[in-house]
């Protein structure tokens, strides 16, 4: 119990948050605008995900942002000319991949600051499309919903993203491979020394968070009919912080994929909370880094009463 | 680094960064200086090579380089502040709103600005030293707050225009033939100049950087140093924020998106450690001007700004890799010798 203190305290403020919009606003529980907010959100839960295991091994990403907009344009592009959606998932995948390795590469390879390699790459891969491509918007035609229709597409979104968390949470906690993470995010020496190879968690870590944020492209390219390549600014900030607010310790080596799933939740709720209940949806960007600040100062707090 | 060529003589002057660094600023502006200077049809010159020009270069690169002045001492420090271009908009809104909808006259509204910017720094400053937490996520969670507090008292639609000509004579005229902005940069950066190459400030700002215990141990007051540059940032960033408000005759919540990347790049590119404990002002000075033809020069030439701001990305990457090249060959014969006894702490961590 309390172990976990710190995830179910999130999810007791997901809960009282609920709750008030039950008495307040109950308009907010209506079935179809609940269900396209949470197929509005799949997409950030499957990138929050590669973003807990970067933070857990005490690197960070700010470059997902622009991944996203890269990799959701190559696979909207293929999804454009016809190819079907077998073909352009793994391109879109692919695409994430090669730029999430050569992140991994800078930063594992050479021992750059991933703060600072992610945040040229960031910069980079954004305005390398805008070049390419101009801001136009792509048409990917019948593929929207994968074919699917809007009901069996927005459901079939909302359970990928759910078992990308299931793989992702029940990896981290049985298999080898995500203990090794957090004995990299804990002390990268002392997992040297146990036989690990950090430098290889790190990179590969890379790989699949960009891997992940094509998943992720993609599952929001098939929302619209026409998919505009300057998608996911600001991704970056609101993943971070949904995974700061989850509990995962900046430091790395502490939290779970559990407490993401509530902090992303908790997150994603304050927008349509706030026009519920009648603020104005302009100081959204003002509440989610005051709550950066809150779970960080929290955290803090918490380390510093525990060693004095 | 920075002493290097009053032990090493002009040997090692030649192989300093700043020198290479120098010539590389040099190369840049006479390679823009033949792409992009061209003469129109009534026979005048035009583009990058006329006095016009280089003075538009100044006058766009000021408020970046204010930003990476005040960056040199927190990256000499370790640390680092994401949220200078957030400051830096907050403050012109803070600014704009004081004087038009406040009625303060500019000069107490420019005063205004600059509380605000001191204040924005003192949070970053007490969260980073009191609650000892890591600069990258206070200043990223300050980085969408102030950003968001802008967008939120214009409604992200309004922006402060109709400013006194004696107040946009700041950005937009000359004063004694040179941009007006520019005496306001000069002195800044002489300032930073003498802090960190002159006083003991400087010395500690490095000493924290290298070995934050150790400097702690010698006595010196860590916490207050650090509280002292992210305010000394804050301030700086809000007089950045007044400028861009002259120069555009507006103030909007927008202001200065994206500079804390060319802030940190122009520093890095200056030489400084992205570690800290190394670095100089005069190095930051030559990044913000390799940065400014990059960026001017490309779009002066009509090239697609798009490439401009990629290729700041790009040319971020490089420099961070050749800081660390040295590093690397200088270790590896270092650790095959000690592995049995020490181990090298491992760079990924």
């Amino acid at each position: 119990m309390k172990k976990y203190f710190r995830e179910l305290s999130v999810a007791g403020a997901l809960g009282v948050l609920l709750i008030a919009l039950a008495i307040f606003a109950p308009a907010f529980y209506q079935g179809q605008p609940l269900l396209s907010l949470l197929t509005a959100t799949a997409p950030k839960l499957v990138v929050a995900c590669g973003m807990a295991l970067i933070i857990i091994g005490r690197q960070i990403d700010i470059s997902v942002g622009s991944q996203f907009a890269v990799s959701g344009a190559c696979g909207a592009l293929l999804l454009g000319h016809g190819q079907p959606v077998a073909v352009a998932l793994p391109a879109a995948m692919l695409a994430g991949a090669l730029m999430g390795a050569f992140n991994g590469a800078l930063i594992a390879g050479l021992g750059l600051p991933s703060i600072v390699v992610t945040l040229a790459t960031m910069v980079s891969f954004r305005e390398a499309l805008r070049w390419k491509r101009q801001g136009e918007l792509i048409n990917i035609g019948a593929a929207q919903w994968f074919g699917l229709g809007q009901g069996h597409g927005q459901w079939t979104i909302i359970i990928v993203a759910l078992a990308v968390l299931l793989a992702v949470g029940c990896a981290m906690r049985y298999l080898a491979a995500g203990r090794f993470i957090y004995a990299v995010g804990t002390d990268a020496e002392a997992a040297r020394l146990a036989g690990i190879n950090p430098r290889l968690v790190t990179f590969l870590n890379f790989v699949l968070i960009g891997a992940l944020t094509g998943l992720a492209a993609m599952m929001a390219a098939v929302q619209s009919p026409l998919v505009d390549p300057n998608a996911g600014v600001g991704l970056e900030l609101l993943v971070i912080a949904a995974v700061v607010v989850g509990g995962v310790s900046i430091s790395g080596g502490r939290g779970n994929l559990f407490g993401v799933f509530v902090g992303l939740l908790l997150l994603s709720c304050i927008s349509p909370a706030l026009t519920y209940l009648g603020v104005e949806a302009y100081w959204e960007k003002a509440i989610q880094g005051t709550i950066i600040l809150l779970a960080v100062v929290a955290d803090g707090w918490r380390s510093r009463k525990n060693k004095n | 680094m920075s002493s290097s060529h009053k032990t090493g003589g002009t040997k090692a002057l030649l192989r300093s960064h700043e020198f290479i660094l120098f010539v590389v600023v040099v190369v840049e502006w006479i390679f823009f200086y033949f792409i992009g200077t061209s003469k129109n049809f009534s026979g005048h010159t035009v583009g990058f090579g006329t006095l016009d020009a280089q003075f538009d270069i100044l006058r766009h690169s000021c408020e970046i380089g204010l930003l990476a002045l005040v960056m040199t001492p927190i990256i000499l420090t370790g640390g680092i502040d994401l949220s200078v271009g957030s400051v830096l908009g907050f403050a012109a809104i803070v600014f704009g709103k004081l004087w038009r909808d406040g009625h303060v006259p500019i000069p107490e509204a420019m005063l205004g600005a600059l509380a605000v910017g001191a204040c924005a720094g003192g949070l970053n400053a007490f969260l980073i030293t009191w609650l000892r937490l890591p600069p990258l996520i206070v200043t990223l969670g300050t980085y969408s707050l102030f950003r968001g507090l802008a967008e939120a008292v214009t409604h992200g639609a309004d922006t402060f225009t109709g400013f006194p000509d004696s107040f946009n004579f700041l950005g937009q005229e000359r004063w004694l033939g040179m941009p007006a902005q520019l005496p306001v940069f000069v002195i800044v950066a002489i300032a930073v100049w003498l802090l960190v190459h002159r006083t003991t400030f400087g010395r500690s700002f490095r000493a924290i950087g290298y070995a934050p215990e150790g400097a702690r141990y010698a006595g010196l007051p860590v916490e207050r140093r650090i509280a002292l540059v992210y305010v000394l940032a804050g301030v700086v960033a809000a007089l950045a924020g007044i400028i861009y408000t002259a120069r555009l005759g507006e103030a909007k919540a927008d202001s200065g998106t994206g500079y804390e990347l060319f802030a940190i790049t122009a520093v890095v590119l200056g030489g400084t450690s992205i570690f800290g404990g190394s670095g100089s002002v005069h190095g930051t000075l030559l990044g913000v001007a390799a940065v400014a033809i990059l960026k001017n020069g490309i779009s002066l030439a009509h090239g697609p700004t798009e490439v401009a701001d990629m290729l700041t990305g790009v040319l971020l990457i490089l420099a961070l890799t050749a800081s660390i090249v040295p590093k690397i060959l200088s270790k590896r014969p270092a650790r095959v010798q000690t592995v049995p006894s020490t181990p090298q702490p491992s760079p990924t961590s």
